[in-house]
């Protein structure tokens, strides 16, 4: 293991992994040319129960770190993420991948290169977690030919283009605004063409913001439609800015599963929270909410029924009332 | 009696209709720190409000999760815990893992567990995690510190580097030194919370 952690160059390749995780570095481009942005990307594969985490991993976990290894004036970029899905495990809630995850990264070559071609390698680090965490590391490496032409597309470059698919949409035809009070957060938004979602979920990218485990609401009035969160318990102030991801289903004349960036300014206010949607587990909570109500209902009933026999007892105690 | 009746029921129906909308206590720091009572590895109860006067530090750990072995097996944790217990600090590390889940001992599994790790803190077993829920601790380590006055002061990471490396330790800002000396000091604390980090807490 020390020799291993001591000399992560000599072992690495373009795939590795760890038990439950197995990654392969790849290019979306056949060559590089000098100057023009290439991009590269890791694909995880998840062994069936386990995860690994967004770049805000929710209450527990930790995203994918990347320490590049690049030829001299070559520049790693900003991760992209893909749209997560969540994950509850006992009362938390956490952010990530199941199953299958490209995760792409730019790369930038600079604008002369003198070798014919160019190494690009890094240490990956992530940490796994299905009931129990792990930590997943690989050294990986791969080598494109410098070329000055075009690059072609490599035999990769469709994956690239599923994952693509899974980036969060930078649009500006979607209408957000953002409002924070003590008793709750709310977004309100509206589609480019005003219809309205069935389903909606937040994904906030900062900690320290919004509870993750908290139901978050969600109704629509007209065109718009405001979904209303719980801050996070400690969270130092009101957030000037709302920024994440918003997924959206069930929106007509749309694939099944929207994401759409948010970036949106925070006024104060008193926003009113919106009412829990009763799908999925929270529709479990408000069937049980629903049978200790109807419960409650007999017990008054029975309650009310019983109240005239005790009477005696009052005429006993001399306490006469009509 | 229709009165009282009326009123039994009103009362109940008001409960029953808030419950689903209230917001779990939690730790939140500037207010007073959830009461608890807990059994240690002896089986003997610990009452927090038994340490009114004393700065107390709650740390939430599962010897089984990565980012605690990271301070543990780094000697971190237990350096921490003895510098400021020498200070008259009250060191508490709780487990809130379910029985079945990784992390969950019996009192005398624990006892040997403790002596092998050489903390010098009190270990108390929360398997119901209705403490852990009470304080809202989500990651094992999650920190708290209490002040003497029963108020919390800090809540979130042991540090600034989430990792589970322990070649991070020395490099790292500790937040849980950084609050008890200020609070030792009568000073005020420059971080009062901060985003944990580790492994989900196994309720």
């Amino acid at each position: 293991m020390v020799l291993f952690l001591a000399a992560p160059t000599l072992l690495a390749a373009g795939s590795g992994g760890s038990e439950h995780v197995a990654v392969t570095l790849l290019s979306e481009a056949a060559s590089v040319r000098p100057g023009e942005p290439f991009t590269v990307g890791l694909r995880m594969k998840m062994a069936p129960g386990w995860h690994t985490y967004w770049k805000n991993p929710g209450d527990a976990g930790l995203p994918l770190r990347i320490e590049w290894d690049l030829p001299e004036g070559f520049r790693g970029g900003e991760i992209e993420w893909p749209t997560p899905s969540r994950f509850e495990t006992g009362s938390l809630v956490s952010y990530g991948y199941t199953g299958e995850v490209l995760v792409p990264v730019a790369i930038t070559p600079p604008a002369r290169v003198g070798a014919d071609s160019a190494r690009i390698a890094g240490t990956f680090r992530w940490l796994e977690c299905e009931d129990v965490c792990l930590q997943g590391e690989a050294s990986l490496e791969l080598t494109l030919p410098i070329l000055p032409e075009s690059p072609a597309p490599s035999a990769d470059a469709p994956a690239f283009e599923a994952s693509r698919a899974r980036l969060p949409r930078l649009s500006r035809e979607w209408r957000f605004s953002a409002e924070a009070g003590p008793r709750a957060i709310a977004l309100s938004f509206r589609s480019p063409d005003g219809s309205t979602p069935r389903r909606a979920t937040f994904y906030v990218d900062r900690a320290l913001v919004l509870e993750a485990a908290a139901p978050q609401g969600f109704a629509t009035t007209g065109e718009v439609s405001r979904m209303t969160f719980t801050a996070a318990a400690n969270a130092p102030a009101p957030p000037a800015r709302l920024t994440g991801v918003l997924v959206l289903e069930g929106l007509p004349n749309a694939p099944a599963s929207v994401a759409v960036q948010v970036d949106v300014p925070v006024s104060p206010g008193d926003p009113a929270p919106a009412p829990p949607p009763s799908a999925g587990t929270s529709g479990r909570t408000a069937a049980l909410a629903a049978a200790g109500v109807a419960v409650l209902f007999l017990v008054t009933l029975a309650l009310r029924r019983q109240t005239p026999r005790r009477r005696p007892f009052r005429r006993e105690s001399g306490n006469r009332e009509g | 009696m229709r009165r009282l009746v009326t009123a039994v029921s009103i009362l109940a129906w008001s409960v029953a209709l808030a419950v689903p909308s209230t917001v779990q206590a939690v730790a939140v720091v500037g207010k007073p720190a959830p009461a608890f009572s807990l059994r240690d590895t002896d089986g003997k109860t610990v009452r927090l409000d038994s340490f009114k006067g004393k700065v107390v530090v709650l740390e939430w750990t599962n010897y089984g999760c990565p980012f605690v072995k990271k301070h543990y097996g780094s000697g971190n944790m237990q350096a921490l815990q003895k510098k400021y217990m020498d200070q008259g600090v009250v060191w508490l590390s709780i487990c809130s893992s379910a029985k079945g889940k990784q992390g969950n001992m019996s009192e005398s599994e624990a006892k040997a567990a403790v002596a092998e790790t050489g903390a010098g803190s009190r270990y108390l077993l929360d398997p119901k995690g209705s403490v852990g829920k009470s304080y809202g601790a989500k990651t094992t380590p999650h920190m708290f510190v209490i002040d003497a006055s029963g108020k919390v002061v800090y809540a979130g990471a042991i540090d600034d580097k989430p990792s589970t490396d322990p070649a991070d330790v020395p490099k790292a800002k500790n937040y849980v030194a950084d609050a008890v000396d200020a609070v030792l000091g009568g000073q005020p604390i420059e971080v009062a919370a901060t985003p944990s980090y580790g492994c989900s807490v196994k309720y």
